[in-house]
């Protein structure tokens, strides 16, 4: 019962780094897709945009193929005609590394945004796997001189020999152990297991849940207001009765 | 004179269009040319003309001899003969 208990708390834990592990992974897909899409837009941006000599060239190419622009005001104008094509060309510079940077922003904004959408929705299923699991052991703490154990920001506190229990079950834990009843009782009473009963070790186990069950319930479930009296801590509208 | 005037009817003229890059400058002018009168040896050679100067040649247009000078000299202004 207490393993089936430690896989219950266990399972959301391990299902839940799963999803982050593939929304991780599809993250990555997303990231490289707005990247090299963004990229391409860059390249194919600066691919296609006419390089400065391009007026020049054509202003040329005019100069060169009509035979009779030979007038010292006509090769005047053609040249004319070049510097404005060049100065426009400078304009057009501008304007593409002014676009470059907008792309760079718009990848950066892409990719936050897909960035937050994943986390909302990673975040949201482990909200809804936390809300049906119940109870989930973040961290236990056993502090041996207070007889005191602290589940989450919780404590409680221990018999003697409940502490004794409970230290030895956590002991087991960190080695993937499971302990049999006469095996509890043997560690416990210093005795060899095989000598041990059975029922000893259920009666300890019986007397820790019991002390810890009440205390946890008490602390979630069924609280009690001082000099006021009890009440359940849970909200109304959770509550049917059929 | 004698040996002045076969000199004068060989000497051999071009009209060519050349340019400089950055920025883009256009002429047309006139060049004498010193080697054989056809269009293949007075392209080279102007092209090597201008090249001292810092042109690139465009095109030549023609060769002619010393009566299509008259002619041509208004249009090419300041690069008639200049080279």
């Amino acid at each position: 019962m207490a393993s089936q208990k430690g896989n219950r708390v266990q399972d959301p834990i391990t299902s839940a780094s799963e999803a982050r592990n593939t929304g991780t992974r599809l993250v990555g897909f997303g990231l490289a897709a707005i990247v090299i899409i963004l990229m391409l837009a860059a390249i194919l941006l600066f691919y296609n945009l006419p390089d400065a000599n391009a007026f020049n060239q054509r202003v040329e190419d005019i100069f060169r193929s009509n035979d009779g622009l030979t007038e010292q005001s006509e090769i005047k104008l053609l040249e004319i005609l070049a510097q404005s094509g060049t100065a426009f060309s400078d304009v057009l510079s501008s304007y593409r590394s002014i676009i470059f940077v907008l792309l760079i922003f718009a990848t950066a904004l892409l990719i936050a945004s897909l960035v937050f959408l994943v986390m909302l929705v990673i975040l949201n299923r482990r909200m809804a796997q936390i809300e049906r699991a119940g109870i989930e052991v973040n961290s236990l703490l056993i502090s041996r001189e207070e007889n005191t154990i602290h589940l989450n920001d919780m404590g409680f506190k221990l018999t003697d020999a409940a502490m004794e229990t409970m230290s030895l079950l956590a002991e087991a834990r960190m080695d993937d152990d499971v302990l049999s009843g006469s095996e509890i009782e043997g560690m416990i009473s210093g005795r060899p297991a095989s000598d041990c009963e059975e029922a000893a070790g259920a009666t300890r186990i019986k007397r820790l849940r019991d002390t810890l069950g009440n205390q946890i319930v008490s602390e979630l479930l069924v609280k009690n207001i001082a000099r006021r009296g009890y009440m359940l801590a849970v909200s109304k509208d959770v509550i049917k009765v059929r | 004179m004698l040996f002045a005037a076969p000199a004068f009817a060989e000497s051999c003229y071009a009209d060519y269009k050349a340019k400089q890059d950055n920025p883009l400058r256009l002429h047309y002018g006139v060049i004498e040319i010193d080697g054989p009168c056809d269009a293949e040896s007075a392209k080279s050679e102007a092209a090597s003309l201008l090249q001292a100067e810092g042109w690139t040649l465009l095109s030549l247009l023609s060769t002619f001899g010393a009566n299509g000078l008259a002619e041509r000299k208004q249009s090419a202004g300041p690069y008639y003969l200049r080279f």
